[in-house]
């Protein structure tokens, strides 16, 4: 009955991190199951892009554990970069490589890192720009792209090395209204598939349909953990609602998103 | 003294002093561009005592003045009894000077890379030197195409401190000041050399720029 | 086109294993560069370049002032120089943006100041200028042909600082009734000026470099000064030392003060494009 493997993907357990003096993750505790999509949201400051940017060692912590299918992670060397070549992450600025097509972004990693033959890495990568719906801007550089076209680019570039979880850190906050959309359908049907995910994200109403668990985060504390249709009717705590209806005043008069 | 006459009595001296100053260009550009790659790589290590190395390298030799420089190598250095010969001492001169300025345009370029592309590097499992290869050096190089051309023209500019020596044979300054001091070249014979100059730094200028449209990264 | 400093973000946290290599690799490097700077100490030493009588003079008084004049004369030619340079291309920059054939005059002569090496220009003054029947004095010798090798980098350096002011200050002024001319030496000039002031300096650390070529036409500046010394004393190598560690350090510190213009105007929002990196890269 139970699909999921016993040890979580992702784990972390009583990680604190500070910045200076700044206390920034607060005894952080949190577990991803395979295939769950799990949402973080919170106020700028929060320390979620933080927690989500610490998986893949972007940041390192202070204390506490960080768990990929319960081996912790490695601090340096080969060891990291295998890690990070078996996660994959989406940055809210996208980082396409400037000085290189956008297929050649997408082939970089397969070559150089799994080590694919160019063929076979190429005909991948022109398969999944398909998939993301960008193929027929392969042969052009990021620049020539449209924001959203470029954030698909690079949700490919990371499928490209068929990670077992995939990060998301704000990935649609830097994009004009009008591209927000394409880019949610994207992630949308990458969780459909069943892909694992850790997505932190102001868009409320995506969280609502796409996210198996969400998480609200203030001050580098995780205040409060649910599923979207407890958490968002009837949230427990007095920031979170405060929170969403902060949010809720600002998105009045402005287009929701589904 | 007639451009006529001028050409047959010197042209093949001019000829030869045009050779003397593209080879002398060349060779101190290839060897500024090795030595600044060196002293760059030590500026970007995390090796404390190499940058503060390479940092002071850029600042000893961008800042002394080429005749300065040439004086010590030639008069001074014996007094430590390191004699070099003529030849030798330019050359080092028009290296060291032009390789802090190549340093400085490298790090300029390095500094263009946006931190974003580092970290996309990173968290796609590429390690620290296939960042380095990849990502690195292709966009620190097509960003200083511009200042390097800048540089090739400074450094055949720097050449001229040929002239302050008993090179043989001249260079294109050397020859003028030869035959204006043993002749009457009059404004001709400068002319003559002015004009061999800007038309070498005009290609050179053109070429760097074609080479630039082309490997200019767009962000 | 800078935006960060690359040595803050190429390298990430380093874990244990990484901190002690960089420890060990520091040691060595550090041990390294002692070596060098033992090799050479010991070089001054063993052919007695240590000894007083090459160092004793440089407690006088007498020397350091006479060192002054001539520090002096040369900060003379080099502001002389960079003033003279300035006018000229002003003078070029305003020919780029008339008509057709002021428009090719300037482009070649910016063009022709800038290919040409300084030195030839000192020839020029000092073998060929005389015989035309005008003399002038050694100062005028050095400082002119300074002035003309730079005049093309600053004219174009002023282009660039006149095509970084946005487009509405002038069609702001033009509307407000001003004439082209006023609108230009009012309103567009006048922040083109402090774009460049940089550049300006930067260009100010060349021309003071090439004035060290006076001796060339007989100018009494810091070389020439250090020369007479020289024959006094008998001390070539620690004079020149001392005289070339002068010359880095007013350079130096010119080049600061660029740099920290330059910044300070980057951070208040009011940069230029860089695409007169040629400046800076003049030997």
């Amino acid at each position: 009955m139970d699909n999921h493997s016993p040890v979580p993907m992702i784990e972390l357990r009583h990680v604190e991190k500070y910045y200076g003096g700044l206390h920034v993750l607060r005894d952080v505790s949190l577990s991803v199951r395979k295939g769950e999509v799990v949402v973080i949201i919170g106020p700028s400051g929060s320390g979620k892009s933080t927690l989500c940017r610490s998986i893949n060692r972007l940041e390192t912590i202070d204390s506490g554990e960080i768990l990929l299918e319960g081996a912790p992670i490695p601090q340096e060397g080969k060891k990291l970069a295998e890690l990070r070549a078996r996660i994959g992450m989406v940055f809210q600025s996208f980082n396409l490589f400037a000085h290189m097509s956008v297929l050649d972004n997408i082939t970089l990693a397969p070559v150089d890192v799994l080590k694919k033959g160019k063929k076979e890495a190429r005909e991948e990568a022109l398969q999944l720009l398909e998939r993301v719906g960008v193929r027929d801007q392969a042969g052009k550089v990021p620049a020539q792209l449209s924001g959203g076209q470029q954030q698909r680019a690079a949700i490919a570039r990371s499928l490209a090395m068929h990670p077992k979880v995939m990060l998301f850190d704000e990935p649609t906050s830097a994009l004009d209204p009008e591209m927000i959309q394409e880019v949610l359908n994207v992630i949308a049907e990458l969780a459909k598939e069943g892909m694992t995910m850790l997505i932190v994200t102001h868009e409320m109403n995506f969280a609502r349909r796409v996210a198996d668990r969400v998480i609200f985060m203030d001050g580098g504390q995780i205040v409060e953990e649910n599923t979207p249709d407890r958490f968002f009717s009837n949230p427990e705590s007095q920031r979170a609602r405060d929170f969403l209806h902060s949010l809720h005043a600002d998105c009045e008069g402005r287009a929701f998103h589904e | 003294m007639g451009f006529s006459d001028l050409l047959t009595k010197y042209g093949a001296e001019y000829f030869q002093a045009l050779l003397t100053t593209w080879r002398l260009t060349a060779v101190s550009f290839a060897g500024a561009f090795i030595i600044g790659i060196l002293i760059t790589v030590a500026r970007v290590s995390p090796i404390r005592p190499l940058r503060i190395f390479g940092d002071i390298y850029v600042q000893v030799f961008r800042n002394i003045p080429g005749a300065a420089l040439l004086i010590l190598l030639v008069y001074a250095l014996p007094y430590l009894q390191i004699v070099l010969p003529y030849d030798v001492c330019v050359t080092a001169a028009t290296i060291l000077i032009p390789s802090a300025f190549c340093s400085e345009h490298l790090m300029s370029g390095m500094n263009t890379i946006p931190p974003g592309q580092i970290e996309a590097a990173r968290s796609l499992g590429l390690t620290f030197l296939q960042m380095i290869r990849r990502i690195v050096i292709p966009q620190a190089l097509r960003s200083s195409v511009l200042p390097m051309t800048n540089l090739l023209v400074a450094t055949m500019l720097t050449t001229s401190l040929a002239s302050q020596v008993p090179m043989r044979p001249r260079d294109l300054t050397g020859i003028v000041s030869y035959i204006n001091t043993h002749d009457t070249g009059g404004v001709t014979a400068f002319v003559i050399s002015a004009v061999l100059y800007c038309l070498t730094a005009f290609v050179i200028g053109k070429a760097g720029s074609l080479v630039d449209r082309k490997v200019r990264i767009l962000r | 086109m800078r935006t960060g400093n690359i040595r803050d973000y190429l390298y990430e946290s380093p874990g244990p294993r990484t901190r002690k290599r960089i420890r060990i690799i520091t040691g060595i490097a550090l041990l390294g560069l002692l070596a060098l700077l033992g090799l050479i100490v010991r070089q001054f030493a063993v052919t007695g370049q240590f000894d007083a009588k090459y160092w004793y003079f440089f407690a006088k008084w007498t020397t350091w002032r006479f060192l002054g004049q001539g520090l002096l004369t040369t900060l003379e030619a080099a502001l002389t120089g960079s003033a003279i340079s300035f006018a000229l291309g002003f003078l070029l920059m305003r020919g780029k943006f008339q008509g057709k054939l002021v428009r090719g005059i300037s482009t070649f002569l910016i063009g022709f100041t800038r290919g040409v090496p300084t030195l030839l220009f000192i020839y020029f003054f000092f073998l060929v200028v005389p015989k035309t029947g005008w003399k002038p004095s050694a100062f005028w010798k050095i400082t002119l042909p300074c002035a003309v090798s730079a005049c093309g980098v600053v004219a174009e350096a002023l282009r660039s600082g006149v095509n970084a002011v946005p487009a509405g200050q002038r069609e702001a002024a033009l509307s407000l009734g001003l004439s082209e001319r006023r609108a230009f030496y009012r309103i567009v000039f006048p922040q083109a000026f402090r774009f460049v002031i940089p550049s300006l300096i930067a260009e100010l650390v060349i021309v003071l470099k090439d004035t060290t070529f006076a001796y060339v036409v007989s100018c009494a500046d810091l070389m020439q000064n250090a020369k007479v010394l020289i024959s006094n004393y008998d001390a070539m190598l620690s004079i020149y030392l001392v005289v070339a560690v002068i010359y880095i350090l007013v350079n130096y510190l010119l080049n600061t003060l660029s740099e920290r213009i330059a910044g300070s105007q980057r951070r208040s929002g009011q940069t230029i494009p860089e695409t007169n990196k040629g400046v800076a890269a003049h030997g």
